[in-house]
């Protein structure tokens, strides 16, 4: 399917990855070809040779009142320090427009995993007595988009979604469309992951670190979408502008050829700069098209998750040229796979 | 872009009171409490031990032995459930599988299993990688999507309990908007220890089958289950000669970005959305004839929702029964919106307002029409079904026949 999109614009950017808090780190870590990947010690990974992408800079303290910060999961903190980041971006300060025309579509992979884990430790360690309710709320995976929207005060639609290594790719569709359905003039959207050391030993035992799962990284990378009539009224300029948003499932048995033309039409051909989300190397189909392109693959130098599509949209966007058309393509190994256009807009920020 | 209603050509429906449509069905006419004592784990050290439990499931009775070792409990509901709506809808083969799509609900997923592999782990016994194949929520759509040649639109909401409520609205939208021709669009989960040891250490769980809108309620019981819809445009359905059970005349969202876990006190947002649901939908408040509650029973949710409930209907909201399946049910979480989606679409087929069972004393700051005396005719053609869930993201569908 694909969901035209023309008058969306995107006002505003934040992340949190292993490069550090902000967009900058990110393109200063790409331009330059290094890695924040450093080693997972071996007894969590069950071998040497294992890095992963641990956001290990970030204090939730630089972004939020310590008290607030203590009532939130990692995830949640991740989330709520990215949304900010975008938001003053845009230069929205969602308490001064309507808060019901300000929502947050988030895709989150590994939400609440944490919580769920030391709750249920609690439990086997102690019994009844062991259980602490505190940790209980935020074990949902909807944590992160539920505390953004607490803290900046957002009661337009709220959603977080979950599929595969195109979680957050999943999220910025549905944020689209609730746009262009007049649902809200302006979407947070993007995604927001943790790892701890307790996932890369689930994904050793079942394999994946070998597989999908090597170099898994954290982080949030927030976009903040706006109608491009609501920007222009308030005077607001854009990074850029989301053409069309194309997804499938998956990609059928024999009838690949007409998956990956529905998914991508002409838009790989058009794109001067294509950013790579998920699988989509080990996606033969896929990888194919990248050859002799411009890639922007963040995953290589922050490390992969369910939801780091939104990092890799960031990052685009912030290296388009004005004009510049570019592709983000997202890929999970059963599907689904996402193919979405940007034009870099000419009225960029300072 | 299409122009006609989101019709539905497919029910399928796998949980604790009734393991297929015509078995919920009966229970829901005949009022039937699923809740009964849980045994699919140790419960004895919690004051609560009861739930809406699929008791006695064999999944060898679904599934070969490999094939179960490799789904979590909620997949093998979701595939269950989602392998009836669409054989009875009989759209398979009807379009090309790129322009057929799922959206489900999801909410603990495979977390009965995973959390199976942390307790050895702890305990330092070896235990199955398998128990960890399922753990994330969004994994039953994928194993749906590949069982049924489903390779449109893929994607699991994630909101807690109104998980499928969003899921439902979001793949009516997708038809809607022309972008697929047909969507699976329901919910799956089931009971875990994690939300049963959860819910009753925020003690909102109440050791009596639940009672919502009741004097003296003390919150939820859980149950687990799925549910699905095959929703697709009418006039694609009426080319191919499919049964129409309804339609999804729309939907609305919100966050309330008031608390994790307490409700907007006075009810405004929730409001809020069930107003615009309506306005989507072209209904008048005047059309619809009742409203299948969140009605958790829990004290403060169900207070909140009757507010909200006279906010949008005025003078008229006594006359609007509020009732909840959930009494009967069990709250099944990610799945809940969707198993109360198809116990509204039975009752309007039926013309009934099914009752709000368990009822233990009249509240009186619970001051509406519950129907807790048992069903009662109704002929009204539209009905509202509420979600809300923990941060506070509400949804509200509208269902017609």
């Amino acid at each position: 399917m694909i969901s035209p999109a023309t008058d969306i614009v995107i006002t505003g950017l934040g992340t949190v990855t292993a490069a550090g808090g902000g967009v900058e780190p990110l393109l200063e870590l790409l331009r330059s070809g290094g890695t924040a990947l450093t080693p997972v010690p071996p007894e969590v990974a069950g071998g040497e040779g294992y890095c992963w992408g641990k956001a290990h800079g970030f204090r939730a303290t630089d972004y939020l009142p310590p008290l607030k910060a203590r009532k939130m999961d990692r995830c949640s903190q991740f989330g709520v320090a990215a949304a900010g980041m975008a938001l003053k971006d845009a230069g929205i300060v969602p308490r001064e427009m309507d808060p019901q025309r300000i929502g947050i579509a988030l895709g989150c992979g590994f939400g609440g995993v944490a919580n769920s884990a030391e709750f249920l430790t609690g439990y086997f360690s102690g019994g009844v007595e062991g259980l602490s309710p505190m940790l209980f709320p935020n074990t949902v995976p909807n944590a992160s988009a539920s505390n953004v929207s607490i803290e900046y005060g957002l009661k337009g639609p709220n959603v977080t979604l979950v599929q595969r290594f195109c979680s957050a790719e999943s999220a910025f569709l549905m944020a689209c469309r609730f746009i262009a359905e007049g649902r809200a003039d302006v979407m947070l959207t993007g995604g927001a992951d943790e790892l701890l050391p307790l996932m890369i030993e689930g994904f050793a035992a079942t394999g994946q670190v070998r597989r999908h799962a090597s170099c898994f990284g954290e982080g949030s990378s927030i976009l903040v979408l706006e109608s491009a009539h609501h920007a222009a009224r308030r005077g607001a300029g854009a990074r850029g502008a989301v053409l069309s948003v194309a997804t499938i499932g998956m990609l059928v048995a024999g009838r690949e050829e007409e998956g990956v033309e529905r998914l991508l039409a002409r838009s790989a051909a058009e794109a001067s700069l294509i950013s790579i989300g998920g699988t989509v190397r080990e996606t033969p189909l896929l990888g194919d098209r990248l050859h002799g392109r411009r890639t922007i693959d963040t995953a290589g130098c922050l490390g992969r998750s369910l939801a780091m599509g939104g990092t890799a949209m960031a990052a685009l966007l912030a290296s388009l040229e004005p004009e510049e058309t570019g592709l983000h393509l997202a890929a999970s190994p059963e599907g689904p796979y996402y193919a979405i256009r940007f034009r870099g807009d000419a009225s960029v920020h300072p | 872009m299409n122009s006609g209603r989101v019709v539905i050509t497919g029910i399928g429906l796998f949980c604790g009171s009734g393991r297929n449509l015509a078995e919920f069905g009966e229970a829901l006419m005949n009022s039937t409490c699923g809740i009964g004592p849980l045994d699919l784990f140790d419960v004895s050290a919690f004051p609560a031990r009861i739930g809406c439990q699929v008791r006695g499931y064999d999944p060898l009775d679904y599934f070969d032995r490999r094939t179960a070792a490799k789904l979590s409990r909620a997949d093998q509901f979701g595939l269950i459930a989602a392998g009836e709506a669409l054989n009875e809808s009989g759209v398979a083969g009807c379009c090309s599988p790129y322009d057929m799509g799922i959206s489900m609900g999801a909410g603990a997923g495979g977390m009965f299993q995973a959390e199976q592999w942390l307790r050895s782990r702890l305990a330092g016994e070896a235990a199955s990688p398998l128990l960890l194949r399922g753990m994330l929520p969004d994994k039953t759509a994928t194993e749906i999507a590949a069982r049924f040649n489903l390779a449109g639109y893929q994607g699991s909401v994630t909101t807690a309990c109104s998980s499928s409520a969003t899921a439902i609205g979001w793949g009516a939208e997708l038809v809607a908007a022309g972008h697929q021709k047909v969507v699976l669009a329901g919910g799956s989960d089931a009971l875990s220890l994690l939300t049963f040891a959860g819910f009753n250490a925020l003690r909102v769980v109440d050791p009596e089958p639940c009672s919502p809108f009741s004097l003296g309620r003390q919150g939820i019981t859980l149950g687990e289950g799925a549910a699905f819809l095959v929703l697709e445009d009418e006039e694609h359905a009426r080319r191919r000669g499919a049964n129409i059970h309804g339609a999804v005349l729309g939907y609305a969202l919100a966050g309330e970005g008031f608390h994790m876990t307490a409700p907007e006190p006075g009810g405004v947002t929730a409001a809020r959305v069930m107003r615009e649901a309506m306005e989507r939908s072209g209904v008048t408040p005047d059309e619809v004839g009742w409203i299948n509650a969140h009605g958790t029973g829990t004290p403060l949710n169900d207070v909140v929702e009757s507010n909200a409930v006279k906010l949008v209907f005025g003078d008229r909201a006594p006359l609007v029964p509020l009732v909840s399946t959930k009494a009967m049910t069990g709250h099944c979480l990610g799945a809940a919106a969707a198993v109360e989606a198809v116990a509204t679409l039975i009752a309007l087929q039926r013309r009934i307002i099914p009752p709000t069972l368990n009822f233990r004393g009249r509240d009186p700051e619970c001051d509406l029409e519950y129907c807790h005396e048992g069903p009662r005719p109704c002929d009204s053609r539209v009905a509202l079904s509420n979600s809300f869930a923990f941060g506070g993201n509400i949804t509200s569908l509208v269902l017609s026949l």
